[in-house]
């Protein structure tokens, strides 16, 4: 199995006025393609400064994130917007969905800013929104869907992009239980199906019940690292 | 850029009644602002018009001496051969010769001092319009025994003269004598300055000649030029030519209202400014505020790969698409309103002592076609400028914090 991310002794200190805050401390991992990976652990334990590097929305002040053998910890800015639209998708906690633009055209967006033809995105909008169970709200705006559909359609965004990992962020926090499983359900399959990469950052037990491996992280540091290789 | 531009018009409608607000505000601070402008121009023009172009001309020549002692006795040397000279020139629409000296007109029961313009009825009517200005009888048309006058208004009514009516002129000849000669008032002009219906009369230059034994004697030759911005070269390059009289413009002619139009200028361009500013200000505001609202999304969009460069164009372009749609409406409108004033007029508050003056007191406004997109132009510059705040603050947003804000 290959490789997808690789973390070195990744550090990341925040200053803090009374003493410098070690977030995560020291944790090297391997994510491989197709796995579907539960970050776990207690609040402020460092899960999602943990996601964010390896995400690269941040910089770590040790150590080293490697993606498909490019290191991203020392990479421009620039250079890291490139990264993270080639080769992430993101799904967060609120959605995060632009409401002036339908369901189909949140989609679209990324595949827009990838300079993608009109007509593939089109095709691809439609047939991610197909794959989540969309369909008939092609052209709704997020306020005219539920909590569930909406993160429903940020899955399909963050997955229209095709890129190397997912990486969500509490994406079950403010769904019901129905959404939840159903949400968790079409992540399972796209996982299978598509071996996509799934990287969660989550207190819901229900996600890790699913989640092949779990990495719990205790102030900063990797305290358990479990793999459920039964689990479908 | 469709799809940014798409983005942008959506997001201004996102809260309706913010955006309401905002545009309202420019279209009115435009329409008030254009209304000012207008007025203002509108009177800066009719004054140039009222007072240059029906009283004094662009420029005027004179004997040195002339200014302090009006006296027919220094006339301008060869003032004839110049002023036909000057009709010559490609840049003088036309030159107008005149014998002019201060006197005093009586009537049987009053008296009054005046200004004698000795003129050629036929330029003259080219250089003023004098022509035009009268209001009852003719222009020196009538060739009888009794020499023509024209007289103002005022003057008539001091006076208690009619058409017809005869009146004594005393005045210095060319050698300092005074001399008595008889007129009869056949027209009577209106001009909006009651001083100078009531301070001057005109007659026929060939008659006073006649009278004062000097048939060439030319005292003031008043010129009109054809592109009256040119009136500082143009006067340059008469006194160049002429070097022995004295050549002055309006400017020079008239300091008072020369400073005027150049404080109306001065303060036109800062209430354009000052009301495009509070404008720009209130459209910073408004999309400051909405860059607070929509850090999340924001936050997001930079998340996912959308470069900041990007995420900053946005914002401008939303500011721009705000300002050109409430400056195109507030300036259609704007221009409606200018429309409609410049065929009704606008009466100006306390208007007697503008005619005191020697100005209307109903004002035309009107702005030149080119003065709208002008405005446009710089609303969307400030409009522009006011973007780069909230612009800068929505790229220094950290996606992963903002991605997260409440």
């Amino acid at each position: 199995m290959k490789t997808v991310i690789e973390t070195k002794d990744l550090t990341k200190i925040y200053n803090s006025s009374v003493a410098p805050v070690k977030a995560v401390n020291k944790v090297s991992l391997d994510f491989v393609e197709g796995e579907f990976t539960a970050i776990v652990g207690p609040s402020g334990s460092g899960k999602n400064t943990f996601l964010n590097l390896i995400g690269g929305l941040d910089k770590p002040t040790e150590g080293q994130v490697i993606i498909d053998d490019t290191d991203i910890s020392g990479m421009k800015e620039s250079k890291l917007f490139d990264f993270r639209l080639k080769n992430i998708g993101f799904v967060f906690q609120s959605y995060n969905l632009i409401p002036v633009l339908t369901a189909k055209e949140n989609v679209s967006f990324i595949m827009l800013l990838q300079k993608e033809s009109k007509a593939k995105m089109e095709k691809r909008a439609v047939e991610m929104l197909e794959q989540v169970g969309l369909s008939e709200k092609l052209n709704s705006r997020p306020g005219q869907l539920s909590g569930g559909q909406q993160q429903r359609v940020a899955v399909a965004r963050a997955l229209a992009s095709k890129p190397k990992f997912v990486l969500a962020d509490e994406p079950t926090a403010n769904l019901d239980t129905e959404s939840a499983f159903n949400l968790l359900d079409i992540m399972s399959r796209l996982n299978k199906e598509e071996n996509i990469t799934l990287i969660f950052s989550t207190h819901d037990q229900r996600v890790i019940d699913r989640a092949r491996r779990v990495i719990t992280l205790v102030d900063g540091a990797v305290s358990k690292d479990e793999k459920f290789e039964s689990r479908k | 850029m469709k799809t940014l531009i798409k983005i942008s018009w959506r997001n201004i409608w996102r809260n309706r009644t913010r955006s309401i607000i905002i545009i309202t505000a420019i279209i009115l601070g435009l329409m008030g602002g254009v209304f000012g402008a207008a007025m203002r121009l509108a009177l800066e023009k009719q004054q140039f018009e009222d007072t240059v172009e029906t009283q004094i001309s662009h420029i005027q020549i004179h004997h040195p001496e002339f200014i302090a002692n009006p006296e027919a006795r220094f006339h301008i040397p060869d003032g004839t051969k110049i002023s036909s000279d000057l009709n010559k020139r490609d840049d003088i629409k036309v030159a107008s010769p005149r014998i002019v000296f201060d006197g005093m007109v009586a009537t049987a029961n009053m008296n009054a001092g005046v200004r004698i313009k000795g003129i050629d009825p036929e330029i003259e009517n080219r250089t003023t319009g004098l022509e035009g200005l009268i209001e009852e009888g003719s222009y020196l048309i009538e060739d009888g025994r009794i020499p023509s006058i024209l007289i103002g208004n005022r003057l008539a009514e001091n006076l208690n003269v009619a058409v017809g009516s005869r009146m004594v002129l005393t005045f210095q000849d060319i050698h300092g004598e005074v001399i008595n000669a008889s007129f009869r008032v056949e027209g009577i002009y209106s001009l909006p300055s009651r001083a100078f219906e009531e301070r001057t009369v005109f007659v026929k230059g060939t008659d006073i000649n006649e009278i004062i034994g000097d048939t060439e004697a030319v005292t003031e030759i008043a010129v009109v030029i054809n592109n009256p911005d040119d009136y500082r070269s143009v006067t340059s390059k008469i006194q160049e030519s002429y070097p022995d009289a004295k050549v002055r413009h309006w400017g020079d002619l008239q300091p008072s209202l020369y400073y005027s139009l150049e404080v109306l200028d001065e303060a036109l361009i800062w209430i354009l400014i000052i009301v495009i500013m509070a404008v720009s200000f209130g459209l910073l505001n408004t999309i400051l505020m909405s860059i607070l609202e929509r850090a999340r999304e924001l936050g997001m969009l930079l998340a996912i790969g959308m470069k900041r460069s990007k995420v900053f164009f946005m914002i401008v372009l939303e500011t721009t698409i705000i300002s050109l749609f409430g400056g195109v409406i507030g300036l259609t409108m704007a221009y409606g309103m200018i429309r409609i004033l410049n065929k009704t007029g606008v009466p100006i508050p306390g208007g007697d002592g503008l005619s005191e003056l020697g100005y209307s007191s109903v004002l035309y406004p009107s702005l030149e076609t080119a003065f709208y997109f002008e405005i446009v132009v710089v609303l969307v510059v400030f409009a522009i400028l006011a973007s780069i705040y909230p612009a800068w603050k929505a790229i220094r947003l950290q996606p992963a914090e903002a991605v997260r804000q409440e």
